[in-house]
């Protein structure tokens, strides 16, 4: 048994705090948020340059060879700063159907997707369809026509290309749909947390290619796994801010002559709070140190449910322990809860994940 | 006892039924029924149409124009308003400075605003909190210096709801610093068109404008508006912030979404099967359901006592906590419920400005949670509840 980093990894993580902790502060992120994109392009590009967007490729590919725990080690730093580039759309879901894919030019796509030239985003979940990734009326036709109706597609507005997940004969297949083209109309909008999403109509849409006809739903499947695991991650970075924030500002908060954090009783909520985070990044870690396939997809689940319920936990009491500065826009605390209930039920809700847990 | 109603109050709820059927506005009723925001015209237009029937007053004495309906009366008339989806009274005049003023105030005080009140020609707002006087209320700082009929006021409030609207402000200032904090605070009414009063905008997490701070700069309000004595004004304060909370504990209100929220999960999928199917969601319902129903008698009991003259004392703390945490957890629910499509947001304060495939109801579900993290802190947080249960209730 291991439970250390390499020290690949350890660099990593110290790259990315290094650059959140200099280049990312609140100001600088809500300029992001209230910008069109919706985040900054030149920090897309800095990723780029620092290779950050190889990590889960494989070498062949161009990418770093790296796996789950080192985009879990992202991801927490991301969360601690509420990160908004679009890593998991692009890198985590597209990207995670792209390297498993059997699609014939993906060495080209995965290469300008990691040199920050093109944007992705993975379109599977449609209205009123619910959580279950087979839950889909989109079809994708033997000639490559898709048609079909898919929401919350995270990164939509800066996407050059989609990847549709749809029915294709009696199984499912993705069709590589460019931005541009006929019968595809998009709605963008923002999320709650600040990030970018949208709705994507396809009308008679001609695929530029069909592929994985085969695994389809296996490949999606994979792809989603690593993305809770990636947002989890992220919660947890974003929980162990909300502590520390907390903390901080009942310690220079005073009321009835004596700092905040001087009560019993809130004391006890903060040490609660950094309790529930400890034991995330210890459920956190036992998913990443399992190998077993079966086993570690039953694990993600009940990660996933335990994260919904800390997540959430830990977020509206850091916001109840700042008081009425706590629900306004201007401290930082209030936009971590944002982010963290949105990952509360992002992929599935902590029921449904529960459930899942059970029948798996 | 016995919980159910006569044939006297039966005909009553169909009174406030036809009512509603009748006189409230269609226009606003719509609004509501899509989670619209009201203007400042249609709240005081809704305001107006009570006034008219003679029912504002449904928790005051009747010799200042009170129904002088009984706990049960007063019970069925809140219910079914909420149950109309109605828009909420606005607090700040007519269950917070009016029983101020008809308690301790003068009698010129009395004749002067309290017709205004009840007939909701005065849209009221509150000063009490500050940056540096939250939880510690009593510490506040907001200055009011007489000089000859007049006191000259300078300082800062925050936290005013809806004050961009008001006509009015009660405010707690500080008219002398010599003694102990919570002497030396004055209970003062403020128009707000006093030269001096400056009203910013604060924005909450779910991008919406309902709070606001409230500048005062050598702001000359007559000595006349002074409630009751000078440096009296804790004991009027605290009376006040006694019906403020067991005004906001809003059972009737949560009847009527939760009622929506299970209509609604009959045609929500998580899985293949309703929601509504879905044994977790089951539970979640049925254990609201049932604090709801301890909730609502807590409240009744409470109606009932302030019917025989008691005035809400520390008890209301209770109906407080556990009211707007029932408030959270209700706002929770339908966030849950309404999965993926509770996030997209065109703000501010509601549903995106683009057409999307997910309903307004379920857009609006995550605002509506990010706004409601405020009810546990308004009105004192519910740590200070606490506090007052354990020294004013339990005596330790």
């Amino acid at each position: 048994m291991n439970l250390s980093f390499t020290d690949e990894q350890n660099l990593l993580r110290d790259s990315v705090s290094k650059f959140c902790g200099s280049d990312y502060d609140f100001e600088t992120r809500m300029k992001s948020v209230n910008s069109d994109a919706g985040h900054n392009p030149d920090h897309w590009k800095l990723f780029a340059e620092l290779g950050w967007l190889a990590i889960p490729f494989s070498e062949e590919m161009g990418g770093l060879d790296g796996g789950d725990v080192d985009l879990s080690l992202m991801f927490e730093e991301f969360g601690k700063s509420i990160v908004v580039e679009p890593y998991l759309a692009n890198v985590v879901l597209s990207g995670g159907v792209l390297k498993r894919c059997d699609l014939e030019n993906k060495a080209s796509l995965v290469e300008s997707l990691i040199a920050g030239e093109a944007q992705f985003s993975l379109a599977n979940y449609e209205p009123k369809k619910g959580f279950n990734l087979d839950a889909v009326d989109s079809e994708i036709s033997s000639d490559g026509i898709v048609n079909g109706h898919k929401t919350t597609v995270l990164n939509a507005p800066n996407a050059d290309h989609f990847l549709v997940f749809g029915k294709h004969g009696s199984g499912f297949a993705f069709a590589l749909v460019s931005k541009d083209a006929e019968g595809l109309s998009l709605t963008s909008y923002k999320t709650y947390d600040g990030f970018v999403s949208g709705d994507l109509k396809l009308e008679n849409v001609k695929a530029d290619a069909v592929f994985s006809k085969n695994d389809a739903l296996e490949i999606l499947n994979e792809a989603v796994l690593e993305g809770i695991i990636s947002v989890s991650s992220e919660a947890i970075g974003a929980m162990e801010k909300c502590y520390k924030l907390t903390i901080e500002y009942t310690q220079q908060r005073e009321q009835f002559g004596q700092s905040l954090s001087k009560f019993q009783a809130l004391q006890h909520r903060m040490v609660d709070m950094f309790m529930e985070t400890e034991f995330s990044k210890s459920f956190l870690l036992k998913v990443l140190a399992t190998d077993d396939a079966d086993e570690r997809s039953k694990l993600v689940y009940g990660l996933k449910h335990q994260i919904a319920k800390a997540g959430k936990y830990v977020g509206e009491e850091a916001v109840q322990l700042h008081g009425g500065m706590g629900v306004t826009e201007e401290m930082s605390v209030g936009h971590y809860l944002k982010r963290l209930l949105v990952i509360t039920n992002l992929f599935g809700s902590s029921d449904y994940f529960l459930s899942k847990y059970i029948d798996s | 006892m016995d919980l159910n109603f006569s044939k006297e109050d039966l005909e009553f709820r169909d009174e406030v039924r036809e009512f509603l059927d009748n006189e409230y506005p269609k226009h606003i009723k719509e609004k509501m029924n899509n989670g619209d925001d009201l203007t400042r015209e249609e709240i005081v237009e809704w305001h107006k149409a009570v006034a008219k029937k003679g029912w504002m007053g449904h928790s005051w004495p009747v010799e200042h124009g009170g129904t002088g309906w009984d706990a049960t009366k007063v019970y069925i008339y809140l219910r079914e308003l909420a149950l109309a989806g109605c828009p909420t009274f606005v607090p700040f005049g007519l269950q917070m400075v009016a029983p101020v003023i008809w308690t301790f105030g003068s009698e010129e005080q009395k004749k002067k605003f309290l017709p205004r009140i009840l007939n909701f020609d005065d849209w009221w707002c509150q000063g009490y909190s500050e940056p540096g006087s939250g939880s510690d209320l009593a510490s506040l700082k907001c200055k009011a210096v007489r000089e000859g009929d007049e006191y000259v006021l300078n300082g800062q409030k925050t936290w005013t709801t809806l004050g961009q609207h008001a006509d009015w402000i009660f405010v707690l200032v500080r008219t002398d610093d010599s003694g102990k904090k919570q002497e030396g605070i004055t209970f003062i009414l403020v128009d707000m068109k006093t030269p001096g009063i400056e009203v910013k905008p604060i924005i909450t997490l779910d991008g919406d404008h309902e709070v606001n701070e409230v500048w005062f700069d050598n702001v000359r309000v007559p000595a006349e508006n002074v409630v009751g004595e000078e440096g009296q004004g804790w004991t009027y304060a605290k009376f006040l912030l006694f019906h403020e909370r067991s005004s906001i504990a809003g059972a009737p209100n949560m009847r009527r979404v939760l009622n929506s929220i299970k209509a609604r999960a009959k045609n929500i999928f998580h899985t293949d099967k309703p929601l509504s199917e879905d044994k977790s969601f089951q539970s979640k319902v049925a254990e609201f359901e049932l604090d709801l129903d301890a909730l609502e008698m807590t409240e009744l009991r409470g109606l009932a006592a302030m019917r025989e003259g008691k005035s809400p004392g520390a008890e209301s703390s209770l109906l407080k906590i556990k009211g707007t945490e029932l408030q959270q957890r209700l706002s929770t629910l339908a966030v849950e419920m309404a999965g993926h499509d509770a996030m997209p947001y065109g703000g501010p304060y509601g549903f995106s400005d683009v057409e999307v495939a997910a309903t307004k109801v379920d857009q609006l579900s995550a605002p509506k949670y990010l706004n409601f993290r405020k009810v546990t802190i308004y009105g004192g947080t519910n740590e200070i509840q606490k506090n007052i249960i354990a020294k004013a209730v339990l005596g330790i």
